[in-house]
Formats: C-alpha cells, structure tokens, sequence
C-alpha cells in the first residue's frame, strides 16, 4: 500500500512537473517570439522609408528649381543645379541599392518608376558633368517634366505595400498577442490548478498535522499518566524520552537525560557489560535476548544509586527508517518485598508443618512399639485358655487397641501422603471379590446399625481391572466405614459403573449411597480437609481422628483419580470415587488370598530384636504356628546365629544397638554364612517410604510393621519359597495304583525306569542352568514334559514343583537354583542338592518302595 | 650686412622666435583648410577658428586619424568598408562642450545627435566607402556610420535618422 501510494506521488510530481516545464516553455517561447518581432520593428525596416520615398519627390521638386532659376538666368550658375541633381542622384542611388528597399522592388509599379528615374539619372549625369551643361538647360527643364510622373510613381506606388506590411505587421502582432494571452491564460489555468493542488496538499498536511498533534497529545498523556515508566532511546542507547513515571521511578528529569546513553543512568554497574554487550551485539544485527522478548525481571539503579527490581518489556521499534528502543519499566521493589515475605511466612509455615510431621512420626513410632507389646501379648493371651469374663475383657482391650492403632495409623499415612511418595500398584484384581469381602467384613457392623448393606454393578461389570488394591479398598472402607456410623436403621448400597471403557481404558465409579443423616450443604466442601469432623457432637460419639476422608482424596489424587460427595440433610449422602483402571484379563493362576488360611511348613525362624517384650510375642506367635525359633538381641549376634546355620526366614528389627537392622543385613548377604540367601524381613514401627527403599537395597526381602499381626506374619511364612510344594502329599497312590493296572505289571517298571531316567535328566539339568533366556527356555519345556510323566506315575509333589518351574520359565523368573548340599537326604547322590532335588530323591525312594 | 642691422636682426629674430613660441603654446589655433570645405564645425567649442567655426577640408578630418567600420547598412546592399574619424576624435579635438551635436546635411536633412553617441567604438563621420572617396551622388562626401552589425542598440529607427548622409555642418548646441 506503502508503495502504490509511493507510485501514485511520484506519477503525480512527474505529470505536473512536465505542464509547467511545457508552459514555462511556451511562455518563453511566446515571449522570445514577441521580443524578436518588436526588435524586428524596432531594427531592419525600421527607417521611415515612406519618408525617404516623399523625400526623392521633395528633392526631384529642388533639382526642377534649380534648373527653373538656372534656365531664366543669362549666365547660369550651374552649382545648385549640380547640387541638387547630385542629391536627387543620391536618393535614387540609394533607393536602388538599399537592403531596406529590397521587398519594395518587387512591386512593379515602384520597380518601372525607379527604372525610369534612373534611365533619366544616367542621361543628365554625362551632360551636367561635361562643358555644355548650360546648354543643355532646357532640354533639362523639359525631361524633368516628363520624369515627374514616375518620380511621382514612386512615392505612390510604395503607399500600398507599406500599408499591406504594416497590416500584415499588426497581424502579426495581434495574433502574437493572442498566443501570448492564451499562453498567458493556460499558464495562469495550470499555476490556478497548481495553487489548488498545493492547496489540497496544505490542508491535508495540516489535517495530517492537526492529527498528528492529537495523536501525539494523546501519546504524551498516555505516556504521562502511565504508571509504568517509559524509556526511549536510539539505537546506541541515547535517551529520547523519559516519561513522568520514568522521572518518579528513577529520580532524574528528562532534561537532565536527554540523550545521554541509558546505561549509564539506570543500568547497574554490575550489568553494565552485559547490557552493552547486548546493544553491540544487536547494533552488529545478532540476536536480540530481551528485546520483544515479554516481560524480564533485572536489577535497576537509580539516581542516588539505590539498586532496586524492575520488570522491564522492550521492545524494537521503528520511528521513520530509525530503529528506536521503547523500554516499559515497572518498578516492583515493593512487590517483591511482598513476595520475600511471603516466601519467608511460607517458609516458616513450611518449617512448621514439617516439625510437625517430623513430631508426628516420631510420636507414632514411640506409640507404635509398646502398642506392639500390648496387640501382641494380648493375642497370646487368648490362647491361653480363658474364662468368658477373661474372654470378654480380652475381646474389648483389642478392639481399643484396634481403634487405637487406626488413629496411629491415619496419622502416620498422612504423613506418609505429604511427603508425596506414595507407590501406586497397578496388578490384576477382583472387584467383584473385593467389594463381596466388603460387604462381608462391614455387614456385621452395618447389622449391628440396624442397617442393611449390598453391592453391585450399575451397567455392563468390568469385574478384573488393574489398580492397587489396598489403597482401593483403603478409600472404599473409609467411605463405607463412615456411611455404616452415621446411617442409623437405614441401607446402605454400593454401586460400581463403568463410566468409559475400551480396549486400553476404563473409568469406574464406585458410589457409597446411605440414607443416613447427611452432611449440611455448608460442611460438604470441608469434609475432605484434615482434622474435620462432621460435627462436634457426632465427633464426641465416632471419635474419628478426622483425618480418613483427608487421606482418601490424597490417595485417589495419586491414583489420578477424583472423589466428591453429595448430600441431603436427613435423607443421606452420596460419596463418589471415579477412578482411570486398566481392563485386565482374569489371571490363569488362581490369586491368593489372604483370608485363606494354608497351614504352613514348620521352619526355622531367627528373630534379631533388641526389645525383649517383641521378641517374646513373634516367638509365641511363630511357635503357635509350630515354628522353631532362634533369638538375638541385637544385630552382631544376629549375623553371627546367620552365618552359623541356615534359617528358613530371619526376622530384623531395624532400630538396634551395638548393630541396627540395616547393617546386619547386608552383613549376612555379603558375608558368605550359612544363611546368606535366607530371606529376610524388616520388623519396624517406622514405615517411611523412604526407609522401605533402604530396606530393600540393604538387600532385605520384605516389611511388617509394627504392631505384629498374626496374619501379616502368618502371610509371610505362607510366601516362603517351597511352602506350598512341600506342603502337597508326595504320591498319589490310587494314581500309581491305576497307572500299573492299565499297564500290567511287566511294562509298568519299564516305563517307570524310563521316567527315573528322565527325572534324573530335568534334575541334573536344573541344577546345572545358566541365568541365559534359552536356558531358562529349555528347562520350562522339559518341565512340561516331565510333569505330564510325573502325573502319570502319582508323583503328585514333583510334579508341582516341575509346574512351578514350567510356570516360573513363562513368567521369565526362573533362575539357577541355590545348591545347598547341607539339606541333601542321606545316602542320595548330588541330585538332591536342590530343592527339586530333593523333592525327586524323595519321590524316587517312595515310588521304588511301592513296586514292591 | 651693416654693423647697425644686426641687432635689429636680433631683434626680429627673437620676435620671430616669440611668434613660434607663442604659435605653439596656443596649439588649438588650427590650420585654415586649404582644399575644399567639406565639414563646418560651429557652436560650443574650445578650438575656433575664423567666424567662430572649424572648417574641415578632407585633408584636415584625415588628420585627426582614421578608423574604419567594416558594417552592412540599410541603405546599401552587402557588407561595406566605412573609414572616417571617430565622432569622439573629433569633439575632443574640438573641445566640443555642448550635449547635442544639429547634423545637418547638404539636402537640409537636418538631426540631432547627443553627444553621448560620441564614444570609442561609437559612430564615425566616414569619408570613404570601401577605400574610396564618396561623391554627393554616393551619399557622400561625409557620412555618419554607426556600426551596426556589431550591436542590435544601433540597429534601431532613432540610430537610422541619425545616420545622417551628405553632412555638411555640426552646430555643437547644449
């Protein structure tokens, strides 16, 4: 647009350029004209030739005088008759000759006359100027008059031309006169046209002046008003205005700045480099870091030297063809005090809440410990065959103990939340199986309500999903836990619904509905912060901490999910939990379950733990389970019993003196002893997230916290590797019996044989794998092959163990065996060095003696 | 000669020698002409000789040098050599004191000329055209030539009628 109006300006000029370069020109031409026909006039033609034409009459009239008198006259004088004839001569001669008679000459009348004249000119000249001259008198007197006419001719016969020159002349002039004054005219047309082009342009150059005045009146208020301080400056920094605010924020005048580079003013020296570094680099055409680059937070000085935080925009701009610099400064020096302190009462809210969950677990780990005396004495109290009364008093103390270590517990998670370390599982689970157990567990709480409680799907079921059950069931027991306290006499249902689902997603609802008594709209927001209850009467008979709803959300926030509540005073409320679960495929094995109660192989537990009272409550609970069990105080004696014989499972409280938990742990693995691959697990109230990781690096195997738990305990001997094999009857003897009778008693050792061979081969190979993926490969095959053998001949527990491993191989978790040759059955050979090992000596001397 | 004419030789000799010196001394005193008068010179003027006119024969206007104006005229055809004197040579030779010069010619033609026209490079009263002496049939004997091919200011009507021919007398007026 720039440039068509750039065109149409130089188009413009150049047109009215070429009208007055052709008037002037043609006005000089007219009057460069009209100058040389006036010095035409004034020159050449210019003698009064009609004069000179009456003058030769005038002087022909003499020379006829002349010769009169001279005629009368006895003796003539000749003189005035030569005089005059001379002069006559004269006139003639000139008129003949003269340049100024020239056109005169044509006209044939003049031409005829002036012949004539001279005709006679030449007759009289030979007479006058000889001696007979007087003679001659009256012929002379008498040719004159014959002359006369033509003389008269000659004067007459110019009287035309002259007068058609002189009109031709005025014409002439007159049409010059015209061109001129209609030169005249389109010069004063185009100097007219001319003034009203300059004319418009002045009005528009003011109208663009009065503009440009209010535009920048109203910049200089903008700028003057601004609160913001505005710097301009050339591009090498020179200041070219400084606003109001600019004069306010940096204590300088404009006046006193004008032009002087802003560096220097309000810059400050420690970065000064920098910023002249910046401007060589951008007047060199490099890159620009702050210019047009939003908003930049530095340091800037002002006049008394006083360093202060500004924010500053700056910004490139282009005030015609010069690059400008427009800097918008906001002095934040307050702001940032406010920040600093801020910062400084967060920090110290921050320190606060952090002493506080530092007291918190401190308090919960000093609780815990005699509570674990307490729970646990308590549970080996029961077996010691009580009275009812007894009985009953046992039962209350551990429900106060119960509802004791909850609260320790809550707290003790809140802590754990905060510090935002919360390992979110993601493995196959039953909801229908989780929300059945439930059910199961709370119902009899709910019956004791008066309350009834169900569950079941909204929609189509999404019954295996992949999530972490323990914080799923945390937050539903908590929600649930709460609807059976405050629902009186009512129900209690809980609904699951799958919101979305695909192939790699779903998003389940889980809905707590109770009639109980509801939440007041006005609590319904506080209900998921710490420490509240819902109301302090209610809070007098529940005697909740506060603090499960508190940590619900914290879970379901850190499983991604969300969780709400609604609610209607008196008709009951509505707690939700959406959840994103992964659909998972039912797993082929059979997930074990806690509530199920496996009689465990008796083993040999060591139990490190400097507390006297703890160890006497895991021994008694280990030996109730019909363990045997060895004890150290601390943790050196501890590594010492390790090293002296194989435990099956060593138990290590993390907190000892003279050796602490950790130490002695890693002692054992690396130390070469008899128990060096025992597992081991942690005993400790302290359950820090980040403690569990140093556990485990220490090259521990697991954690129970404290207070004991018979289950948690119970769970862990279960877990033990082998358990559940050995715990299978070695043959099935109805299985020989029928496999021998479909074979007959002659093929039946041949087979047999046949399969010895082979289990001596899987055992033999076994013991000899490499850690290597075709290894592990090879020995899962051949378990499968072997175990379909082992079925046939009744060798019920080889075959589990050869299941395991097929299973182990497919999972990608078989490993090399551990040989121990300390457990090899007496008299075997190397072959029961191993656990399968000795599973198949076993096998093999059973299903030999049964031949017999 | 006698003893006694000699100091009366003297005597008339120093007269004669007083004469000379006083005939020099007033060298303004101008020779009579002695061919025939062809210019008369009368009016306001320093040199006077008898009947308070200067008379010039062609001898006399050779002598106060010659110039030549090499010009075509209105009154001729083709370019033509005029030689005269310089109309100034010849006022300050006369110690011409008026502003106006009556030019009046031998048919009566008479015109004023200012005196002003009387510079170097000016107009001369020419007595030859073309290395010859003019006649009376030839616009002669004198003729007063501006040179006009050299500047159109002498090409003009007033410069034309003062271009007086057949001269015959100057009367030198205020």
């Amino acid at each position: 647009m720039r440039l068509h109006e750039l065109v149409r300006r130089v188009l413009l000029g150049v047109a009215i350029t070429v009208v007055v370069v052709v008037t002037v020109l043609s006005v000089k031409f007219a009057v460069n004209d009209i100058y040389h026909k006036i010095n035409l006039m004034n020159s050449a033609s210019s003698d009064n030739v009609q004069w000179s034409l009456s003058q030769a009459e005038v002087e022909f009239l003499e020379l006829s005088a002349a010769v009169a008198i001279a005629v009368r006259d006895s003796v003539p004088d000749l003189a005035p008759v030569r005089r005059e004839f001379d002069i006559f001569y004269s006139r003639i001669n000139t008129l003949s000759r003269g340049s100024l008679y020239a056109d005169l000459a044509r006209v044939p009348d003049f031409a005829a006359a002036l012949a004539q004249s001279r005709s006679f000119l030449n007759a009289v000249a030979p007479l006058l100027d000889g001696p007979d001259a007087a003679a001659g008198l009256t012929w002379l007197e008498g040719a004159l008059a014959d002359l006369r006419p033509s003389v008269r001719a000659l004067a007459i016969a110019g009287l035309p031309h002259f007068a058609a020159i002189s009109d031709a002349r005025r014409r002439d002039v007159s049409e010059t006169l015209v061109w001129m004054a209609g030169l005249t005219a389109a010069l004063i047309g185009v100097l007219a046209l001319l003034a009203y082009y300059f004319n418009s342009l002045n009005r528009q150059n003011l109208r663009r002046g009065r503009d440009l005045t209010q535009t920048n009146l109203r910049m200089n208020a903008i700028l003057s008003t601004s609160l913001d301080a505005v710097v301009v400056t050339d591009i090498n920094g020179c200041v070219l205005e400084f606003n109001h605010a600019a004069e306010v924020i940096f204590r300088r005048t404009l006046a006193e700045v004008k032009g002087l580079p802003i560096g220097d003013l309000i810059v400050p020296p420690h970065m000064r480099g920098t910023h002249y570094a910046g401007m060589a680099r951008m007047q060199a055409g490099g890159p620009m870091h702050v210019a047009g680059k939003g908003r930049v937070r530095l340091d800037a000085m002002r006049a008394d030297g006083e360093i202060f935080p500004v924010e500053m925009a700056l910004q490139l701009a282009h005030d015609a063809e010069t690059p400008i610099f427009i800097a918008f400064l906001r002095d934040i020096s307050r702001r940032v005090a406010a920040e600093a302190q801020l910062t400084e009462a967060r920090d110290r809210a921050l320190a606060g809440e952090k002493a506080k969950a530092d007291f918190v677990a401190v308090m919960s780990h000093e609780i815990r410990t005699p509570l674990n005396g307490l729970w646990g004495n308590l549970s080996l109290l029961r077996d010691t065959g009580l009275t009812a009364r007894q009985e009953q008093s046992v039962h209350n103390m551990e429900i106060s103990g119960a509802l004791l270590l909850n609260h320790v517990n809550a707290v003790l998670d809140i802590t754990q939340y905060e510090a935002g370390k919360m390992q979110i599982a993601a493995m196959p689970v039953d909801l229908n199986r989780m929300m059945q157990d439930m059910v199961d567990g709370q119902s009899g709480a709910a019956g004791a309500n008066g309350t009834t409680i169900a569950w079941g799907w909204v929609g189509a079921p999404m019954r295996w999903a992949l999530t972490d059950q323990a914080c799923l069931q945390h937050v539903l027991l908590n929600l649930v836990g709460n609807a059976v306290k405050f629902t009186p006499d009512g129900s209690i249902s809980l609904e699951l619904e799958v919101l979305a689902r695909d192939d790699q997603a779903a998003e389940v609802e889980f809905r707590v509905i109770d009639t109980g008594q509801g939440i007041p709209q006005k609590d319904l927001a506080r209900v998921f912060e710490d420490f509240e209850t819902s109301d302090a009467s209610f809070g007098r008979i529940t005697a909740g901490t506060g603090l499960g709803l508190g940590i619900a959300r914290r879970i379901v926030r850190a499983m991604d999910g969300e969780m709400g509540a609604e609610s209607t005073e008196h008709e009951g409320s509505k707690f939700w939990v959406r959840l994103p679960l992964k659909p998972a495929a039912a797993p082929t094995r059979r997930a074990r379950t806690p509530n199920v109660r496996v009689p465990a192989t008796p083993r040999q537990v060591l139990v490190v733990e400097d507390n006297e009272i703890n160890r006497q409550v895991v021994r008694g609970m280990l030996k109730a389970e019909g363990h045997s069990v060895e004890e150290a105080a601390d943790g050196r004696k501890g590594v010492a019993m390790a090293a002296a014989r194989r435990f099956d499972l060593i138990l290590m409280d993390i907190s000892m003196p003279v050796m602490d938990g950790l130490q002695a742990t890693q002692m054992i693995r690396t130390g070469g002893g008899a128990s060096r691959d025992t597992p081991i697990i942690a005993l400790s109230a302290t359950v820090m997230p980040e403690q569990t990781e140093q556990f485990l690096a220490a090259g521990m195997n697991g954690f129970l916290g404290k207070p004991l738990s018979r289950d948690a305990l119970q769970a862990v001997m279960v877990d033990l590797p082998g358990a559940g094999a050995t715990a299978g009857p070695l043959l099935d003897r109805a299985q020989i019996a029928a496999t021998r009778d479909s074979l007959g008693p002659d093929a039946y050792p041949k087979l047999l044989a046949r399969f010895v061979i082979e289990g001596d081969d899987i055992v033999t190979r076994h013991a000899a794998m490499t850690d290597d993926a075709d290894a592990v490969a090879e020995i899962g095959a051949l378990c499968h092959k072997i175990a379909s053998s082992a079925a046939v001949f009744g060798a019920t527990r080889f075959r589990a163990r050869l299941r395991e491993l097929e299973l182990a191989a497919h999972d990608g978790t078989l490993r090399p065996p551990v040989i121990n040759p300390g457990v090899a059955a007496p008299g075997s050979s190397e072959l029961g060095s191993s656990e399968l090992g000795a599973v198949w000596v076993q096998t093999l001397a059973a299903l030999l003696g049964a031949l017999d | 000669m006698p003893r006694f004419l000699r100091p009366l030789a003297v005597v008339m000799l120093a007269i004669s020698a007083l004469v000379f010196v006083v005939s020099t001394g007033t060298a303004r005193q101008l020779a009579a002409p002695v061919g025939e008068v062809i210019l008369t010179v009368s009016g306001s003027i320093e040199a006077t000789g008898p009947d308070t006119s200067v008379q010039f024969d062609l001898a006399g206007l050779r002598a106060l040098g010659a110039r030549q104006i090499v010009t075509s005229t209105i009154w001729t055809t083709g370019p033509h050599s005029f030689t005269g004197v310089s109309l100034d040579v010849l006022l300050r030779h006369l110690g011409a004191k008026g502003a106006t010069l009556q030019a009046v010619a031998v048919n009566d033609y008479a015109i004023n000329i200012p005196t002003s026209d009387a510079v170097p490079g000016g107009p001369i009263i020419a007595y030859e055209m073309d290395g010859e002496v003019m006649s009376l049939r030839d616009n002669g004997p004198l003729w007063v030539i501006y040179p006009y091919d050299s500047d159109a200011s002498f090409r003009s009507k007033v410069i034309y009628s003062r271009s007086i021919w057949q001269l015959d007398r100057i009367d030198v007026i205020d």
